[in-house]
């Protein structure tokens, strides 16, 4: 069957009539992005389902007021309530800190089912979430920079005006947090080689 | 370690050169860098397999968030 990929005014101005499947599809388009720019910030997966949540109603409340006004543009807005949301949090979070592990992860976040921890280490064979792990342990100025670069796809200037920083001191952030990154990772595959050696012993 | 090294300045643009940052003028200047040493391009290929192993990173969230944002969506009347 041919799909069709209706463009987001048309969904959204559906969406203001009346057809809640248009906003569905916006959802569902969008749900990945806001959600893994969410959790990268935030590092706890409980979190980022609520913030996730309180994004999109947040979406919600504004187009259903009549108060949006960024035709085209979607995503760098949603991104950006999501973004805001993430920030927030974290100030809360000063305020009234949670208990955390040395991972960063909630102390609730450990309640898991056994088959959660099963299917977690065979996950975590795999590449991607093994950088996803690395990526969380950036230090959180390097680690914002990063997500609002790469996730959030803002530019350069438009993090320095957002963090209120020069351009090359977000730059130096995101090459540090490249960098870290990438010592981080050679860091790990070291470990990995070492323990196959001693294994093939 | 070629991401260790201290050429900023060259380092910041090979960061905005990846990202699509850059005028063509730029672009003239960084690609001739990057072919005339060795060290910002090992730079420049790390930096281009990191990004496209951030782009493999795509998480969703669970079914019942999604649920719970269409009930709000149908149920949600504003205040006009």
């Amino acid at each position: 069957m041919e799909k069709i990929l209706v463009n987001e005014s048309e969904l959204i101005s559906a969406y203001l009539h009346g057809d809640e499947k248009a906003f569905a599809t916006l959802v569902n388009r969008y749900k990945s992005k806001v959600y893994t720019t969410i959790y990268l910030v935030v590092k706890d997966s409980y979190v980022a389902e609520d913030l996730t949540q309180d994004t999109f109603i947040k979406a919600i409340k504004t187009l259903k007021e009549g108060r949006y006004n960024e035709e085209g543009k979607f995503l760098p807005w949603i991104l950006r309530i999501a973004h805001n949301l993430s920030i927030d949090y974290f100030r809360r979070a000063k305020r009234y800190p949670n208990v955390v592990f040395e991972d960063g992860n909630s102390v609730f976040n450990s309640l898991n089912f056994a088959e959660d921890s099963i299917e977690s280490a065979q996950i975590q064979k795999e590449s991607h979430e093994h950088l996803r792990s690395l990526i969380k342990k950036l230090p959180q100025q390097q680690r914002e920079v990063l997500v609002m670069r790469h996730y959030e796809d803002l530019s350069f200037q438009e993090i320095a005006e957002a963090t209120g920083v020069s351009i090359n001191t977000a730059l130096g952030r995101m090459r540090y947090a490249l960098i870290n990154l990438r010592k981080l990772m050679s860091k790990t595959k070291y470990a990995y080689d070492t323990n196959l050696y001693i294994n093939a012993e | 370690m070629p991401m260790t090294q201290t050429c900023t300045s060259t380092q910041n643009e090979i960061l905005r050169y990846i990202y699509g940052e850059t005028s063509s003028s730029e672009n003239v200047f960084i690609e001739q860098s990057i072919l005339s040493d060795n060290e910002l391009l090992d730079y420049y290929l790390d930096c281009l397999e990191l990004k496209e192993d951030m782009d493999k990173i795509s998480l969703s969230p669970k079914e019942s968030t999604i649920q719970n944002i269409m009930n709000f969506s149908k149920s949600f009347r504003p205040v006009i």
